[in-house]
C-alpha cells in the first residue's frame, strides 16, 4: 500500500477556525479505535503463535530484506526515470485519443496485480505473443521472460511508471503560461527547457512519489506470488503468506511483519516531510508549446514504447479473454456469485473507506492543536507499514479465537480490512483539500452561523465532491482487486473475482482466468473512471 | 493465457476443463448474503441450526486436482452418499499440504472432518500436531509395496515421482538428474513448493535418496532449469500443458491419463537411472471431528474395491487393492522405474526441514 505523505505544517493555525468540538471528538474515537484493533490482532498473532508448537524462524530474513529493497529499488529507479520521460512525452504531444490515454495510465494505479501478472504471461511467456512472433519471424524463441526477478520488475513498471508518468504530467501541466512564454521568447533548446523549467516542477513531486512506489513494490503480493518462481524471488508480503499458509510457522510470520514494519516505516517516516501524493484523475490540458527536431522524434518513441509496454499487456488480457469462452463463465453460478461478492465487498468498503477518511479529516481540519493533529494521523500511516496478510491473520485468529469459525466472519472481516488499507490513499486524496477549505471558508461559515451538519452539506461535500469520489473510486477499486486479503478468508463458498481467478490459474482453468482477467480489468478502468463523475453530478445535483 | 493452437487441442481435459460443472464440488449458499440475516438469527435466538442435524455432513479437505469435476472427489462422493446417509462435502484447499495448514490455523473452529491427500512423508509431522485421531480400521488386504502399519493414515493410492515430458517436444529426455543439469539452460522445468504440495517435498526426499550429501549440488545444478515453483502441482502441470515448461514433476502414472482419455501417446514419464521415490497418499480423521464414526466409515470405503476402481482414472495413481482385469489398460503399459528408491519416516520427521532448507538456499 503506498503512503500518502504527511502534509506541510500549517505553523500558525490560527484560532479563526470554526469551533467543531465534536468533530475532534469523533475523529480521536476512531483514531483509538483503529489504533486498538490493530494492537488487537498483532495480540491475537503473538498470542496464538506462542501457544502453538513449531514455529521454527528458518527464514533468512536478511536475505529477504535485500532482495525485496534490489527489486523494489530497481523498480522505483526505472518507474521514475520511465515516468518522467512519458510525462514529458505527453506535456508536449497531441494525438487522437491522448484523453484515452492519460485516462488509463491513471487507471494504472488501481489495476488488479493479478491481472497485469497475467497480461505479463500472455505476452513475454514462452507462448506468448512475443515468443510466437519472434519464432514465426526468425525460427527462435528468446524464452520466458515473464519469470523471475526481470519479470516482476516489469510488470511493476507496467503499474508504476504510468502511476507516477500521470502525477508528474499534472506537475508539468501546472506550470503557469507566463513562465513558458518567457522560456519560447528566450528560444530554449528542449533540454534547456526540460533543466530550466520543467525539473524544477517536477522535483518537488518525486521523493514523496519514489517513496509512494518504493513501498507499493516492496509489499508486492499477487505479481510475485504469480511471476516470482518460487522462493527465489519473493517479497516479505509473500514469505509471510508461506509461513502462514506452507508452514504454518506463525513465530516465523510475526518477525517477518515486524521487519516489514520496521523497514516501511523507515520510508514513511524519510518521506514524511514530503508533500503528500494525491491520486490525479482530471483532464491534462497539455502545453501548445511543441518541441521540434530530434526532440520530438524522441517523444513519439517514448510514448510509442510506453503504449506499447503499457496497453500491450492489458489488451492481450481482454484479447484472451474474448477468445476464450467468455459464454461459458458468464453462465455460470459461481461466476455471478463471486462478481456479486465482490461488488458488494468493493462498495462496502468503499463507504467505509469514506466514513473513516472524512471522520478522521474532518476532525483534523479542526483541531488546531499540533500534538493531536499529529496524533490523529497516525493511525493512518500506521496501518500502511501493517502487511495486508498479517492484517488478514490477525483478523483470522481473533476471529476463531473468539469460537467463530472464520467463513463465518468473513464477509465482515475482508471489508474492514480493505477499507484500512484504501485509507491510506484516501487520506491523501481527502486530507490537504479538506485543510484548505477549512481555513479559506472559516469566515464564511462563522458568518453564516453554520452548525457541523451544516458546514459539511453546504460547503465541505459539493466543494470536495470530486475528491469524495475519487476516494470512493479508488478504494472501491482496491478492494475489488484485492488478492492479499482474500487469499486467507476466501472459501469455496465465499469468493471475489481475483480469488477465483487466482484458483482457476492454479487448476488449469485457464481459460476461465482469462475471461475473469478481461472483465476483472474492464471493469475496474470503467469504476475508476466512472464513480468520480457520477458522484460529482449526484452531489451537484443536490446542493 | 495465449497458447500455440497445436498445443490447445492436446489438452487434457483434465488440465483443460472443457466441461467444468458449473460449480465445482461444493455448492451452498453465498456466505455474503447468509451472513446477515445469520447475524440477525443469532440475535433474534433462533435456532437455524436446527436443521443442520437432519442429515449429517461430512466435510472432507483435500487439494485442488482431487475435488475438482474430473478428479475423484465427485464420483466418491457419490458412491459414499449412496450407502451413508449422509452429506459429503470436498472442500479444496490450495494444495495438499495446504489443507492440513488450513485446519492448523482454524484450529477447533474447523470444518473438516477429514483431510484427504497427505503422504507418507508428511504424515509424520500431520502425526505430531496432534489433530488427528486412529482410524481404528483392519487394512490387511492391501496391496501396497511396503505393509501398511500407520494406526492413524489409511493410504488410498500411490505412484512413483517422475518428470513428465511431451515427445513432440522433448524427443530424447534425460536419463537423470546429472543429464538433466547438463541440459542448455533453455530447458525448463516446473516444480511444487516442498512447503506446500506432497510431490515438491517429494522431489526434496527423491534427490536426498539418490544423492544424500551431495543433494545440495544436485540442487543448484537445476536452479538455473527451475522455470517456477508452484505452490500446488495443477499449476506446475498447466504450465507444462501450455508449452511454458519442458518437463514437469509429477508421477509415472500420468502419462496414463493421456492415453486414457486423450488418445495422446506423446506424454510419457522420464525414467531416471538413480531410480524413482514412491508416494503413498494417505487420509486421516480429524480429532476435532463431531463426526468421527461416520469420518472413519469413509475411510473405509476409500480403501475398498468399490472406491479404488474410482482412483486409477480419475487421479491417475495406483489403487492401493488388486483391482486385476478392473484396471484400466491404460495403466498396463506404463513404464516402471527399474529401482525404487526410499527414506524411513522417523529420518524424514527429523531431516524434513533442513532438507527443504537445502533446496531453498540453493534456489536463492
Amino acid at each position: 500500500m503506498a503512503p500518502p505523505m504527511f502534509e506541510s505544517r500549517h505553523s500558525a493555525r490560527a484560532s479563526h477556525l470554526p469551533h467543531r468540538p465534536k468533530r475532534v471528538i469523533i475523529a480521536s474515537t476512531l483514531a483509538v479505535l483503529i489504533a486498538l484493533l490493530i494492537a488487537g490482532l498483532f495480540a491475537n498473532i503473538l498470542v496464538t503463535a506462542a501457544s502453538t508448537t513449531g514455529g521454527t524462524l528458518r527464514t533468512d530474513i536478511w536475505h529477504l530484506v535485500r532482495m525485496t529493497s534490489i527489486q523494489a529499488g530497481l523498480t522505483t529507479v526505472l518507474s521514475i526515470a520511465i515516468g518522467i520521460a512519458l510525462a514529458w512525452a505527453l506535456n508536449r504531444l497531441r494525438f487522437f485519443g491522448r484523453d484515452l490515454v492519460i485516462g488509463v495510465f491513471a487507471a494504472a494505479i488501481v489495476t488488479p496485480g493479478i491481472v497485469v501478472a497475467f497480461g505479463m504471461l500472455s505476452i513475454w511467456g514462452r507462448s506468448g505473443w512475443i515468443n510466437s512472433a519472434t519464432t514465426y519471424l526468425f525460427g527462435e524463441s528468446i524464452g520466458n521472460l515473464a519469470f523471475g526477478l526481470w519479470g516482476i520488475i516489469f510488470a511493476h513498471l507496467i503499474l508504476d511508471a504510468t502511476f507516477a508518468a500521470r502525477i508528474l504530467l499534472e506537475r508539468l501541466d501546472a506550470i503557469p503560461a507566463a513562465r513558458l512564454k518567457i522560456g519560447q521568447s528566450l528560444g530554449l533548446s528542449p533540454w534547456q527547457r526540460f533543466t530550466i523549467i520543467d525539473w524544477p516542477a517536477i522535483r518537488g513531486s518525486v521523493p514523496g512519489l519514489a517513496a509512494v512506489i518504493f513501498l507499493l513494490a516492496f509489499t508486492s503480493f499477487p505479481i510475485v506470488l504469480l511471476l516470482g518462481g518460487g522462493p527465489a524471488n519473493q517479497t516479505l508480503e509473500v514469505a509471510i503468506f508461506a509461513a502462514v499458509r506452507q508452514q504454518f510457522d506463525l513465530l516465523g510470520a510475526v518477525h517477518l511483519a515486524l521487519v516489514q514494519i520496521l523497514v516501511c516505516s523507515l520510508v514513511i517516516l524519510a518521506a514524511a516531510a514530503r508533500p503528500p501524493v494525491p491520486i490525479s484523475t482530471g483532464v491534462s490540458t497539455g502545453q501548445n508549446w511543441h518541441d521540434r527536431g530530434p526532440a520530438r522524434l524522441l517523444q513519439w518513441g517514448v510514448l510509442g514504447l510506453g503504449i506499447a509496454g503499457f496497453l500491450l499487456p492489458l489488451l492481450a488480457v481482454i484479447f484472451d479473454g474474448v477468445v476464450a469462452d467468455l459464454a461459458d463463465v458468464l453462465t455460470r453460478p459461481t461466476f455471478w456469485r463471486a462478481a456479486t461478492t465482490s461488488v458488494v465487498i468493493g462498495l462496502s468498503s468503499a463507504a467505509l473507506t469514506l466514513i473513516l477518511a472524512l471522520g478522521l479529516g474532518l476532525g483534523r481540519a479542526a483541531s488546531a492543536r499540533r500534538t493531536l493533529r499529529l496524533g490523529l494521523g497516525l493511525p493512518v500511516f500506521a496501518y500502511l507499514a501493517v502487511p495486508a496478510v498479517v492484517l488478514s491473520l490477525g483478523f483470522f485468529l481473533s476471529v476463531r479465537n473468539l469460537g467463530i469459525a472464520p467463513a463465518e466472519a468473513a464477509p465482515i472481516v475482508v471489508i474492514i480490512a480493505n477499507a484500512l488499507l484504501a485509507l491510506p490513499f484516501a487520506s491523501a486524496t481527502l486530507g490537504p483539500p479538506l485543510e484548505g477549505l477549512v481555513q479559506n471558508k472559516a469566515k464564511l461559515i462563522r458568518s453564516l452561523g453554520l452548525n457541523s451538519w451544516q458546514q459539511l452539506r453546504y460547503i465541505e461535500l459539493p466543494l470536495l465532491r470530486r475528491e469524495v469520489g475519487v476516494v470512493l473510486a479508488l478504494a472501491f477499486c482496491f478492494s475489488f482487486g484485492d488478492l492479499g486479503v482474500i487469499a486467507l478468508f476466501g472459501t469455496q463458498d465465499f469468493q471475489t473475482l481475483p480469488l477465483m481467478m487466482y484458483r482457476a490459474l492454479g487448476s488449469y482453468r485457464s481459460d476461465d482466468a482469462a475471461v475473469i482477467a478481461a472483465l476483472l480489468l474492464v471493469a475496474t478502468i470503467l469504476a475508476f473512471i466512472a464513480l468520480p463523475r457520477l458522484f460529482e453530478r449526484l452531489l451537484d445535483a443536490r446542493s | 493465457m495465449a497458447r500455440a493452437p497445436a498445443l490447445t487441442t492436446g489438452l487434457h481435459p483434465r488440465f483443460h476443463d472443457r466441461n467444468p460443472g458449473p460449480d465445482g464440488p461444493r455448492e451452498r449458499d453465498d456466505p455474503m448474503i447468509k451472513s446477515i440475516p445469520l447475524a440477525l438469527a443469532v440475535l433474534a435466538g433462533a435456532a437455524t441450526a436446527a436443521t443442520a442435524q437432519e442429515t449429517p455432513n461430512l466435510t472432507i479437505y483435500t487439494y485442488d486436482a482431487f475435488a475438482a469435476d474430473w478428479g475423484p472427489g465427485p464420483q466418491l462422493k457419490e458412491g459414499f452418499e449412496a450407502q451413508c446417509d449422509c452429506i459429503v462435502e470436498f472442500i479444496a484447499a490450495d494444495s495438499s499440504i495446504g489443507a492440513l495448514r488450513r485446519v492448523q490455523l482454524e484450529g477447533d473452529t474447523t470444518d473438516a472432518d477429514l483431510i484427504v491427500g497427505l503422504d507418507t512423508a508428511i504424515a509424520g509431522e500431520a502425526r505430531q500436531t496432534g489433530l488427528f485421531a486412529e482410524h481404528q480400521l483392519d487394512l490387511d488386504g492391501l496391496s501396497l509395496p511396503e505393509t501398511w502399519t500407520d494406526p492413524t493414515f489409511v493410504p488410498f493410492d500411490y505412484s512413483h515421482f517422475a518428470f513428465v515430458y511431451d515427445e513432440d517436444v522433448v524427443s530424447e529426455p534425460p536419463q537423470s538428474f546429472e543429464e538433466l543439469i547438463d541440459r542448455p539452460e533453455s530447458f525448463k522445468i516446473a516444480i511444487q513448493d516442498p512447503r506446500s504440495a506432497t510431490p515438491g517435498l517429494g522431489l526434496v526426499l527423491w534427490i536426498k535418496a539418490a544423492y544424500g550429501d551431495d543433494a545440495a549440488e544436485i540442487w543448484e545444478g537445476l536452479a538455473p532449469h527451475v522455470l517456477t515453483v508452484t505452490s500446488d502441482w495443477s499449476e506446475s502441470y498447466a504450465l507444462f500443458l501450455d508449452g511454458e515448461a519442458d518437463m514437469v514433476l509429477s508421477y509415472t502414472t500420468s502419462p496414463a491419463y493421456h492415453v486414457f482419455d486423450e488418445d495422446d501417446h506423446s506424454i510419457h514419464a522420464a525414467m531416471f537411472e538413480e531410480g524413482h521415490l514412491a508416494q503413498i497418499e494417505v487420509a486421516g480423521v480429524l480429532e476435532s471431528s463431531p463426526n468421527k464414526a461416520l469420518a472413519r466409515e469413509f475411510l473405509d470405503y476409500l480403501a475398498s474395491p468399490g472406491a479404488q476402481a474410482v482412483i486409477p482414472t480419475t487421479n491417475w495413481m495406483f489403487p492401493v487393492v488388486d483391482l486385476e482385469s478392473e484396471l484400466d489398460p491404460s495403466f498396463s503399459d506404463l513404464q516402471q522405474p527399474s529401482s525404487t528408491l526410499s527414506i524411513a519416516g522417523e529420518e524424514i520427521t527429523a531431516n524434513r526441514d533442513a532438507w527443504i532448507d537445502e533446496m531453498l538456499n540453493a534456489l536463492n
